[in-house]
């Protein structure tokens, strides 16, 4: 019974819910607020997304006549819980480790591709031209940044199983104590490769600046998201602040997990995420968005090309 | 409860969403907009707005050109597409009174025979300070109808 609880309360309230839900909220305030000062502007107050959420929430939901409306209103939901699931699997370092019940390193890179699947289901329910362009761009970018992602994680998990005397290491949690132990991966130069394609998969999965196409707002107009109002909007802008905090957090978990025990962990590791959202939000102000075609190149050119690297590497090494 | 429907329209109104419609405008308006939303220097996003491109997202209407014949059954429809409660404002002089465009055979407006509209911006085009008091002004009534409706 209280195993159930446990399990219940990572899922719903710490990592999963509400802990990421505050801390992804939160993240998303201080990139847009830190955009606006790298533009000289004053920007929105930090709990600017609270404020849209809870306005989301009090408006009408309209369904559109050509949409699905079962698929419609589900993909929303779905890319919401999956994040919630996946965040009780990311593990803070010092303070929480994932029960190895609730799945490991694999189950976690698989929860991580559900919010894109849901944005491919929403725009494809929708019925609306803009959301079919949006769905087929999604697609494109999904399938050229998983292969790296898939690669990098590999090399990590080779990596560490080689240190723990293992084939392989599938548990993030056992990874993230070996690192606390004999230090961190990022310091390692043979995982440089892998922590470099991990860092080029950030912006895609996020859709951030420049691989947002299957969002791009100026010209497919949010592409999915184009027919959802009111409350669907606001989950799915919710799942994407909770995947901000999950990918950033695998990040932190598999390349620099280091820092102190207890509560004092919990608060690196949002420092941590924060470095790398503030890094996020330079790399959204300086430059503009890339054309489909020219970010599925880039990801099969360079970051699998990194990836393999990284791959060799860790074989090599081990 | 009451202390809730007391403090949700406070907050709620820190977030309008603004939506730009062109009704066969110059452009000239359009581009006040744009530079209204897009440079630092008059920075919209302090009240917590933010442009969007769909008319579902929004909260906050703005309204620009005398209203063509062309353009009449398309812009009554977007306008439908947007959730209540929601704030309609118009954007220079042609809205209201046709502009330079009166009495021109192509025109169908004033708006306000087709839907209500809160707030007017008169100018040819308005300025970007004068817009942001339109803007705010809107916020101010959309927030009383958000109470209304809670």
């Amino acid at each position: 019974m209280t195993d159930t609880f446990s399990l219940l309360f990572a899922v719903l309230i710490f990592p999963g819910g509400l802990f990421v839900i505050a801390l992804g909220l939160a993240l998303k305030g201080v990139e847009r607020r830190a955009i606006a000062r790298l533009q000289r502007r004053i920007g929105p107050p930090l709990a600017q997304p609270v404020f849209d959420m809870i306005k989301l929430m009090q408006k009408r939901t309209l369904i559109p006549d050509t949409a699905n409306a079962l698929v419609f209103l589900a993909a929303p939901l779905l890319a919401v819980a999956s994040m919630a699931v996946a965040a009780a699997l990311i593990p803070v370092p010092g303070l929480y480790a994932p029960d190895p019940r609730l799945g490991d390193l694999i189950v976690l890179f698989y929860l991580i591709t559900v919010p894109a699947v849901a944005l491919m289901l929403a725009g494809s329910s929708s019925g609306s031209p803009f959301g079919a362009i949006g769905f087929s761009r999604e697609m494109a970018i999904m399938l050229a940044y998983e292969g790296p992602i898939l690669l990098a994680i590999t090399a990590v998990a080779l990596h560490a199983g080689a240190e723990m005397g293992q084939p392989i290491a599938l548990s993030l949690s056992e990874i993230v104590a070996w690192q606390r132990a004999h230090g961190a991966f990022l310091l390692d130069p043979w995982m440089w490769p892998a922590f470099v394609t991990y860092l080029t998969f950030i912006p895609a999965n996020l859709g951030i600046v420049p691989f947002d196409i299957p969002e791009a707002e100026s010209e497919i107009l949010e592409g999915p998201l184009v027919e959802y109002s009111g409350p669907p909007l606001g989950l799915m802008k919710l799942a994407s602040a909770m995947k901000a905090v999950v990918v950033l957090g695998l990040g932190v978990a598999l390349f620099f997990p280091a820092g102190p025990e207890g509560l004092a962990g919990l608060v690196l590791f949002a420092l941590k995420c924060l470095g790398l959202v503030l890094a996020v939000a330079v790399l959204k102000a300086a430059v503009g968005r890339m054309r489909i075609d020219q970010a599925v190149v880039f990801y099969l050119k360079w970051p699998e090309a990194l990836g393999l690297c990284g791959l060799a590497l860790a074989i090599w090494h081990a | 409860m009451n202390f809730l429907s007391k403090i949700t329209p406070r907050i709620v109104a820190k977030s309008p969403w603004l939506y730009r419609i062109n009704a066969g405008s110059c452009n000239g308006c359009d581009v006040e907009l744009a530079t209204t939303a897009c440079i630092p220097r008059y920075d919209v996003e302090r009240l917590g707005c933010q442009y969007c491109g769909s008319p579902k997202h929004a909260d906050i209407v703005l309204i620009t050109g005398p209203l063509t014949a062309r353009v009449k059954d398309k812009m009554l429809r977007l306008y439908d597409e947007i959730p209540d409660p929601k704030v309609t404002v118009a954007v220079g002089v042609c809205p209201i009174s046709g502009g330079v465009f009166r009495e021109s055979y192509a025109i169908e407006g004033p708006i306000d025979r087709y839907l209500p509209v809160d707030v007017n911006v008169p100018g040819c085009p308005p300025r970007p300070q004068a817009i942001i008091e339109g803007i705010a002004q809107a916020i101010a009534i959309w927030r009383a109808r958000i109470g209304e409706a809670a």
